[in-house]
């Protein structure tokens, strides 16, 4: 008898999975102190509360859609909600897709193109998802508002905006639509590696 | 409302980051994670595959064994993951004398094996070694999830040599509409990504898998992990369950082609039309006990996908076990650890 163990597999953490959901939660925090700095100011000036609120979220939603326009604006910004995005640029990695090491000769085909096209319609749908979640963390900051209930903490006031990107994007992620892109996706990738430019 | 101020925050801020800068240290230094816990031994291997008997842990274990055939995605040490969370331990200290099907990691030689490969030879080697070792005709089966589908297809094909069947978390109607994996794989070109690939990397698997719920899989998780940054125990159970997701072996192209073809696309086992080799499956032949073990909660296989099963299969003596939990809890949880082994081996033991 043998003491059981696995050894096929590495096991070794990769500890950039939680320094970059960490530098991204850090990210959140700047935009929230942002967000307090001028409540407290909306405040002194005795300005309504929701109105204050409802002006943060206007702001937050204009910096994430330039952030989708450009992620180097504020990449760290732009990781809170291009989670998918990100996991799904490694999956097209791992297959030998990374977008800068595409030869120039596959970079000048229709299968590629396609399959950028296709990404961009991906990445939009994503986009709007996460426009919607912010809505959604605003009707319900509302709603405890109302309730007479507070968000003390960073971490709480993040834990409702996961909540609410989960309930938008579990939504979109189950439309019929979705599915399509999602297959349309795979299968725009899957046209690409089979291309023998790819394989150069 | 929000109560906080912005010298709240930054002070939370501050807290976390030297949580952080501390945890990054102490998690760069953990090293290899190890998982399996129970003794256990080869008795048969053939190509990848390998089947261990574990040790009994009473002095007469049940006189006809159990074989525990796992998914071909991820690995089967999910089943006895830590001295505390091992549905096999659970099953041993119950009493049964319990053997499992490491399917292995397939490489680029194993593309063109089929699903009948894995049902008919594999399965039937594996059986067949526990029979010939026990001295019985027939054995005890326990088909866990995708592991499930394949044991009810061996049953069906081979009804006498399996006395009893358990299913546990196992799909048999795969597009009832919460099945959210079906939605997703419904539209990609199957055909497509296996003449392209070959093997089905483990990687794009994770992808659907994370895509799921990708704010808390992919984000939430690490940013709560550096709340147990300095609890070692947690911190362990973390990178353990950590390493069982991201362990996920390639998919052996030729039988991911037709289990993603026949059963997800084209939901024939329900239909009576998945044909493996060339025999076709028909559920009704399946006339042993059977004990059908879902998760109410289960966000891959949902309850209604496996309870499926009922109306499909040709057995009498057919019983579900409700849990109230997910698909990852109904193995690791401390609940499950006293509710299901103990329940499980009851089934078995009255028959």
């Amino acid at each position: 008898m043998t003491q059981q163990t696995s050894a096929s597999h590495s096991g070794v953490f990769d500890v950039e999975l939680v320094l970059r959901q960490a530098r991204a939660y850090l990210a959140f925090g700047d935009q929230v102190r942002l967000f307090t700095d001028r409540l407290g100011e909306a405040t002194e000036a005795e300005t309504d509360w929701g109105e204050a609120l409802q002006q943060h979220f206007t702001q937050l939603k204009v910096a994430i859609a330039q952030s989708a326009e450009n992620p180097a604006v504020n990449p760290e910004l732009a990781r809170l909600w291009l989670l998918m995005a990100d996991t799904w640029s490694e999956t097209a990695t791992t297959l030998g897709m990374a977008t800068e090491t595409i030869p120039d000769t596959l970079r000048q085909t229709e299968v590629w193109r396609t399959y950028q096209r296709t990404q961009g319609d991906y990445f939009n749908q994503l986009r709007d998802a996460a426009m919607k979640a912010l809505d959604l963390m605003e009707q319900r900051l509302n709603e405890l508002a109302v309730a007479g209930k507070t968000v003390s903490s960073l971490r709480e006031l993040y834990n409702l905006w996961v909540d609410c990107n989960e309930d938008t994007y579990g939504r979109m992620l189950r439309s019929a639509a979705y599915g399509e892109l999602n297959g349309r996706l795979f299968n725009a990738l899957l046209r690409c590696y089979s291309r023998p430019e790819a394989q150069s | 409302m929000i109560g906080l101020t912005a010298d709240q925050i930054a002070a939370e801020i501050e807290a976390f980051s030297h949580r952080l800068k501390q945890g990054a240290q102490t998690l760069a230094a953990v090293g290899e994670i190890e998982t399996g816990v129970s003794l256990r031994e080869p008795i048969y291997q053939e190509d990848k595959l390998t089947l261990y008997r574990y040790q009994p842990r009473v002095e007469n274990p049940h006189a006809i064994p159990l074989l525990i055939v796992y998914a071909l995605v991820n690995r089967p040490y999910m089943m006895d993951l830590q001295e505390d969370r091992s549905m096999i331990r659970g099953l041993l200290d119950a009493g049964l004398d319990v053997y499992l099907v490491d399917w292995g990691y397939p490489d680029a030689g194993d593309r063109t094996l089929t699903l009948a490969d894995y049902v008919e030879r594999y399965m039937g080697h594996c059986v067949d070694a526990v029979r010939d070792r026990h001295r019985v005709d027939a054995i005890n089966l326990l088909g866990v999830c995708q592991g499930g589908a394949l044991s009810l297809c061996h049953t069906a094909l081979y009804p006498a040599r399996i006395r009893n069947l358990i299913t546990m978390v196992t799909p048999v109607d795969f597009q009832t509409p919460d099945n959210v994996l079906t939605h997703l794989i419904r539209h990609v070109d199957v055909d497509l990504l296996v003449d392209t690939l070959g093997n089905v990397p483990g990687q794009m698997l994770n992808f659907a898998f994370l895509s799921l719920s990708p704010f808390r899989l992919a984000g939430q998780k690490y940013v709560d992990l550096v709340d147990i940054f300095d609890d070692a125990q947690a911190l362990k159970n973390f990178l353990r369950m950590e390493k069982w997701i991201f362990d996920s072996p390639d998919q052996a192209g030729e039988a991911f082609r037709q289990f993603a073809k026949d059963f997800f696309q084209q939901n024939k086992l329900v239909k009576g039309e998945v044909v493996i080799g060339n025999r076709r499956v028909d559920l009704r032949e399946i006339a042993i006990p059977v004990l059908n073990v879902y998760a109410t909660q289960d966000h891959l296989v949902p309850p209604a996908a496996s309870k499926a099963l009922a109306e499909c299969c040709g057995s009498r003596d057919y019983s579900e076990l409700s849990f109230r939990g997910g698909h990852i809890g109904i193995y690791v949880s401390s609940r499950a650890q006293r509710e299901v082994p103990p329940a499980i081996a009851a089934w078995l033991l009255a028959r």
